[in-house]
């Protein structure tokens, strides 16, 4: 009974997923079988049988009433977390992509850095577009980010109640935006690396194609326009923990 | 004199349509005052259309018609620019709201089917259980 053990758990895994029936109960079972954390699955309006499987293999699944893209799917997972007085929450992909088995390491270095946010990057996945969208946002916020679309992420309470605000109800991923906001409140980011695995079924709902990809960049751009003038507050420790890594 | 007919006969149409529409209670507070500002500016030029020329003089504007163009024009950015931030202002409100809904829907669900596998009594017992499992949220959660 995953809702009723939350007094007992401290670390809630959130599980954005639209349409991952493939892969959504396997992911969900990995992630049980770390023993570290409740497993809480939202169903982004999926028309498969995303929701039945991920419940039949341990986790809550919140069925949201209509499609609220991935960053609406994943606050909703911050919402639960903060009503359910969970300290921690990690988020992953449903799609395979991101291993379960990575977030011990996650929660360590969220435990070990003191920051608030742990991003889990794959710099070797990144395509050539991604790569130059990232030192073009780089250049642009003056954030010293690898992987700024990862969704595998660590969250301690602090970044949860930050992410589950009304301020963040208007972004439309778990990128820049979210960044942005998080280090404009002041929190401390941190990268560790790890392991991912190539997408086994569906697209990045980012970088799906070139049109997709030229509307992003306008309006990650404006956002990040919009923000300008709060980066000076940006704290970030990434830099002297790959050199501590290395 | 027919000219002015028509603009008296176009403003009172356009006055006459907007006040019944405000009044058909459409519309809500400020919006009805704004349109009932509009539809009388709309009436009072067209009437009297003498006003435009004492208002381009007053302006220093050498052609004088070219001044309710210009002047509606803005007026009409400044509300379309209004309706888009009420628009994400409604977006913001729908998303969380969708977002609470399903998360009392999935505590629901949860609260039936503990109720449904609690041993024993099952008209007693559930009300008090259920509040256990419940955690009480803060108000400033919507």
């Amino acid at each position: 009974m995953p809702a009723s053990a939350a007094s007992q758990r401290s670390i809630l895994a959130v599980i954005p997923a639209r349409n991952e029936a493939p892969t959504v109960a396997d992911i969900v079972r990995r992630t049980l079988a770390g023993g570290q954390c409740d497993v809480l699955v939202v169903n982004d309006a999926s028309t498969d049988e995303t929701a039945g499987l991920a419940e039949a293999a341990g986790a809550a699944v919140i069925d949201l009433p209509f499609s609220l893209g991935a960053w609406g799917a994943t606050q909703t997972g911050m919402r639960y977390a903060q009503r359910n007085r969970y300290r921690t929450v990690v988020t992953l992909d449903a799609d395979g992509q991101h291993h379960p088995e990575e977030l011990p390491t996650l929660l360590g270095s969220l435990r070990r850095t003191g920051s608030n946010v742990v991003i889990g990057t794959y710099s070797a996945r990144m395509s050539a577009a991604r790569r130059l969208a990232g030192r073009y946002f780089r250049l642009l916020t003056q954030m010293n980010v690898q992987d700024f679309t990862s969704g595998l992420r660590a969250y301690d309470r602090r970044a949860v109640r930050a992410l589950a605000s009304r301020e963040a109800s208007l972004l439309d991923y778990q990128d820049m935006g979210v960044l942005m906001l998080l280090s404009k409140k002041g929190l401390i980011l941190h990268e560790v690396p790890t392991q991912m695995s190539p997408r086994r079924t569906g697209a990045s709902r980012v970088f799906a194609s070139w049109l997709l990809v030229a509307r992003y960049m306008l309006h990650t751009t404006v956002l990040c326009f919009a923000q300008i003038g709060v980066r000076s507050r940006v704290l970030f420790r990434s830099q002297s923990a790959r050199s501590r890594m290395a | 004199m027919s000219s002015q007919l028509t603009a008296g006969l176009i403003g009172a149409l356009l006055a006459g349509a907007i006040l019944y529409l405000v009044r058909r209670d459409h519309m809500h507070g400020s919006y009805a005052l704004w349109w009932l500002a509009i539809a009388a500016a709309i009436l009072i030029l067209g009437v009297f259309p003498p006003v435009i020329d004492w208002l381009g003089r007053i302006t220093g504007i050498s052609y004088p018609p070219v001044l309710p163009i210009i002047v509606g024009i803005g007026m009409i950015l400044i509300r379309m620019l209004r309706t888009d931030i009420d628009r994400s202002r409604q977006e913001r409100q729908l998303r969380r709201l969708a977002q609470k809904l399903a998360i009392l829907e999935q505590e629901l669900s949860t609260v039936r089917r503990d109720r449904a596998n609690a041993p024993g009594d099952k008209t007693a017992s559930p009300r008090t259980k259920s509040a256990q499992v419940i955690p009480l949220s803060k108000p400033s959660d919507g």
